[in-house]
């Protein structure tokens, strides 16, 4: 890289915070979806939206790709450097800049960790509602581009539902700000096109955060079956009776000896079970905990769990929220996937999954969010057995497909990024990729930022005179 | 005109942009007034696409052509004790298509949110005449950019909404309404911090201004027997509060605007507003309506304009001209980007959006 570009670039945010060494480069070479890697040219860790709009023109000079990245949990490759890029670390953005609960807002960095807000605010009985498994590392700004989920949307919304306005950089340098926290802002939900938008349209670099006043109360239970299909059953039942729940999760037999194995919890040996909380005024959450447990039992529920106090239930949750690292327990390698599927079709999709699995000789623990039927399929392999990871691959490929051969969605949670967008025109026809492409080219038409995710072609914004042709 | 199926419409729109004819858009009609004049050459109607696609219950999601009334579609709803959470004013007339382009919302948004919280799936003839969709058909799917939330509160500028899929709720076994009627404007917020402090969660909460400086607020619980019970109990051993129906509020006067502010700020929404006749508030989102006779545009714009500066004010129907949307923020240039990529040749209700888009 030219000398006078990596001098400026350490002016904008001084030496240290520059990072040049190959070694340390290496660090930055991929987020939570390890097999897929590249060298940035250069990361800088900028400390505060000036110095993020400096960055970002002088790469924009020097002709460089920006991709931005929070802690690097993600699970698709969204933080994927583009070889030679100028990355830019939002680790040192860690402030929160205004907490004013009776508006219920924060105003909040990006580097801020998601489980920090919550600890902040715990002690006057708020908290920040979207919980992602990785909670406790995951940066705000990092949930913002993926519009992360978590096990509590069912009844909460994602980080979309939660981000009442953001302050983002542009691909020529210049500061907006988007939404707030006076409600509707005159024009269009361009908040609500940021969130979710993996780092493409820009770099956020504050965040304003709805927070919720912590319910009164919150009933938790656990509930074995002999196979997912009963818990299957159990969870529309439940659903159908009128029960919004907090949480409702699935574990087929695999995904419960991996977390036995990674996390000691006592749980039995059997063939499904569900992990779910209810919360809310005190007796509302009575009545609809017994009525759950009751609908449980009578679809055949083997054995019902209540934990006794706080510590026994932060144990269940740990259980089911280290269930993709205690898959590492259980298999020297494993593909998480993110598909979707109407609630209804539980059964019959894990039913088409354990075909494809027996056909391909592999094994998938199954994970996930039973209640928006948001499956996390881990599909086990060992890399160390040549042909196994690309038989893997496979696999998960055929389950991503059939799951929208249901009418359901290629990622729940976890976003595009690099890992899915060969599955996006599966998904969504040539003229609806274009449209959304559109949006693309409103807010960067450069293609500056985060180049070759989430679309399965680069696309060229073109100039307008051209378009009206 | 009035196509009769999603193909007409999308061949109308298609022959419009050969043309270069500039084109609006209606639904139910319960919001023309919303935005400035447009400019156009036809105007095209939803009424005929008033199907609902696809209702799955048991996942709790439907998809309806944009021309369905909300009325029809509660109705097909609560066949199987489902709704949308979803209440604006006029439910019999406002259309899906309608309430998302307009952003549409009633006092249920305390709990649920607004239309861009229930949306999941949206599919638009663009100003071109191809079609798109965005989102998906279940509650949950982050795959591609968020055409849905874009086409919220975008007032038929962008593209011509043809289905849309929402999450949809039960309908809630026990409702409860108490009301505190003669509350001073300073003493509605803290009744939200009591309610909130004792950790009530209301599906809605209105306040509604009697006289000045005198408010009724109006607290629904929503849910099962026993949670609803607690809390209307809780509830009235903490405040001074009646049970009540659920009231119908309606804006009066010629002049129609919706403001908004921090929710602790009710009493500069009360000051800048002088020449209100009826207000109403969402207090625990800092939302409201005001309705004001309009004697004259000079002064009737002056008055907004003296409003607008301490909160924000939209003006939603006026017997005259008013400028609706006030200063545009630096956010306009892109809103104008997104205008441009969407509607090139500016075809679409051009004029009628914010920034003269």
């Amino acid at each position: 890289m030219d000398p006078e570009i990596i001098a400026r670039f350490s002016a904008a945010v001084g030496e240290k915070n520059c990072i040049r060494e190959p070694e340390q480069l290496r660090t930055y070479e991929s987020d939570g979806l390890a097999s897929f890697r590249a060298t940035p040219g250069i990361v800088v860790l900028p400390a505060s939206t000036e110095e993020v709009s400096a960055c970002v023109k002088i790469a924009r000079e020097a002709g460089m790709p920006i991709v931005a990245r929070g802690a690097g949990t993600g699970l698709s490759g969204g933080a994927l450097p583009v070889a030679g890029c100028l990355l830019m670390g939002m680790a040192r953005m860690k402030r929160v800049l205004q907490v004013d609960l009776d508006n219920a807002f924060m105003r909040v960095q990006p580097g801020v960790i998601n489980l920090d807000v919550s600890k902040l605010i715990g002690p006057q009985g708020w908290y920040y509602a979207p919980d992602p498994s990785s909670q406790s590392v995951c940066t705000i700004g990092g949930n913002v581009a993926e519009n992360s989920g978590g096990a509590h949307c069912l009844k909460y919304g994602f980080t979309v539902n939660h981000v009442l306005g953001v302050r983002i950089v542009l691909g020529d340098g210049a500061v907006i700000d988007l939404g707030g926290p006076v409600p509707d802002q005159p024009g269009y939900d361009l908040t609500g096109v940021v969130v979710g938008s993996e780092g493409m349209l820009g770099i956020v670099t504050e965040v304003v955060l709805r927070v919720l006043r912590k319910p009164e109360a919150t009933r938790t239970f656990f509930a074995t079956f002999p196979s997912t299909t009963e818990a299957g059953k159990a969870v529309s039942a439940i659903i159908s009776s009128g029960i919004v729940p907090a949480a409702i999760e699935m574990m087929d037999r695999l995904a419960i000896v991996a977390a036995k194995a990674a996390t000691g919890v006592d749980w039995p040996d059997v063939g499904a079970a569900l992990l779910m909380d209810v919360d809310g005024p005190l007796a509302e959450c009575e009545h609809t905990s017994a009525s759950a447990i009751e609908l449980a039992r009578k679809c055949g529920s083997l054995e019902i769990r209540v934990p006794r106090d706080a510590a026994e239930r932060e144990l269940m949750w740990k259980g089911r929220k280290s269930a993709f690292a205690a898959v590492g327990r259980i298999a020297r390698n494993y593909i998480v996937q993110d598909g979707v599927i109407p609630r209804s079709a539980i059964a019959r999709v894990l039913e088409e999954i354990a075909q494809l699995t027996a056909r391909a000789g592999l094994r998938v623990a199954n994970v996930f969010h039973a209640g928006d039927g948001n499956l996390h399929p881990l599909v086990l392999f060992d890399a160390r057995v040549p042909g196994e990871e690309k038989l893997a691959e496979e696999l998960a490929g055929q389950i991503l497909r059939t799951c929208l051969r249901y009418g359901g969605s290629i990622t729940g949670e976890h976003g595009v990024g690099a890992d899915k967008a060969q599955y996006m025109p599966e998904m969504f026809s040539e003229n609806d990729l274009e449209t959304m492409g559109r949006l693309r080219c409103a807010f960067d038409p450069e293609a500056r930022f985060n180049p070759g995710k989430m679309f399965p072609t680069p696309r060229l914004c073109g100039d307008k005179e051209q378009s009206r042709t | 005109m009035r196509p009769a199926s999603i193909e007409e419409a999308q061949q109308a729109v298609a022959q419009l942009a050969g043309a270069r004819k500039r084109l609006f858009i209606v639904g139910g009609g319960t919001q023309l007034g919303l935005g400035a004049p447009a400019q156009f050459d036809e105007r095209l109607e939803t009424a005929g696409l008033n199907r609902i696609v696809e209702y799955a219950p048991s996942d709790q999601v439907v998809t309806v052509e944009a021309g369905v009334t909300l009325a029809a579609l509660q109705k097909e709803l609560a066949g199987n004790g489902q709704r949308l959470s979803l209440d604006p004013p006029l439910p019999e007339r406002a259309t899906l298509g309608g309430i998302i382009a307009a952003n549409s919302f009633g006092p249920l948004r305390t709990r649920f949110g607004s239309v861009r919280d229930l949306i999941i799936g949206v599919s638009i003839v663009r100003a071109d005449g191809a079609r798109a969709k965005g989102g998906g058909k279940v509650v949950k799917t982050v795959a591609g950019f968020d055409l849905p939330k874009l086409m919220c509160g975008s007032l038929g500028t962008l593209g011509l909404i043809v289905t849309a899929t929402f999450r949809v709720h039960p309908i809630p076994v026990a409702h409860a309404t108490l009301i505190a009627h003669g509350v001073r404007t300073a003493d509605v917020f803290p009744l939200v911090r009591t309610i909130r402090t004792a950790q009530l969660e209301p599906a809605a909460m209105l306040a509604m201004r009697r006289a000045r400086g005198s408010w009724d607020v109006a607290v629904r619980f929503e849910g099962f027997e026993a949670g609803v019970t607690q809390q209307r109990e809780k509830l009235r051993a903490l405040a001074s509060v009646e049970p009540a129906e659920w009231p119908q509020e309606a804006p009066s006067g010629a002049l129609r605007l919706k403001v908004a502010a921090l929710p602790t700020e009710l009493e500069k929404v009360e000051a800048a507003l002088p020449f209100a006749q009826s207000l109403s508030w969402l207090p625990t989102l800092g939302i409201g309506f005001a309705g004001a006779a309009a004697p004259n545009a000079a002064d009737t714009a002056g008055a907004v304009d003296a409003a607008r500066r301490s909160i924000q004010v939209v003006v939603e129907a006026a017997p005259f001209p008013l400028d609706p949307w006030g200063a545009p923020t630096a956010a306009l240039r892109l809103h104008r980007a997104v205008k441009e990529r969407f509607d090139p040749d500016n075809l679409l209700a051009p004029g009628r959006f914010v920034g003269g888009i």
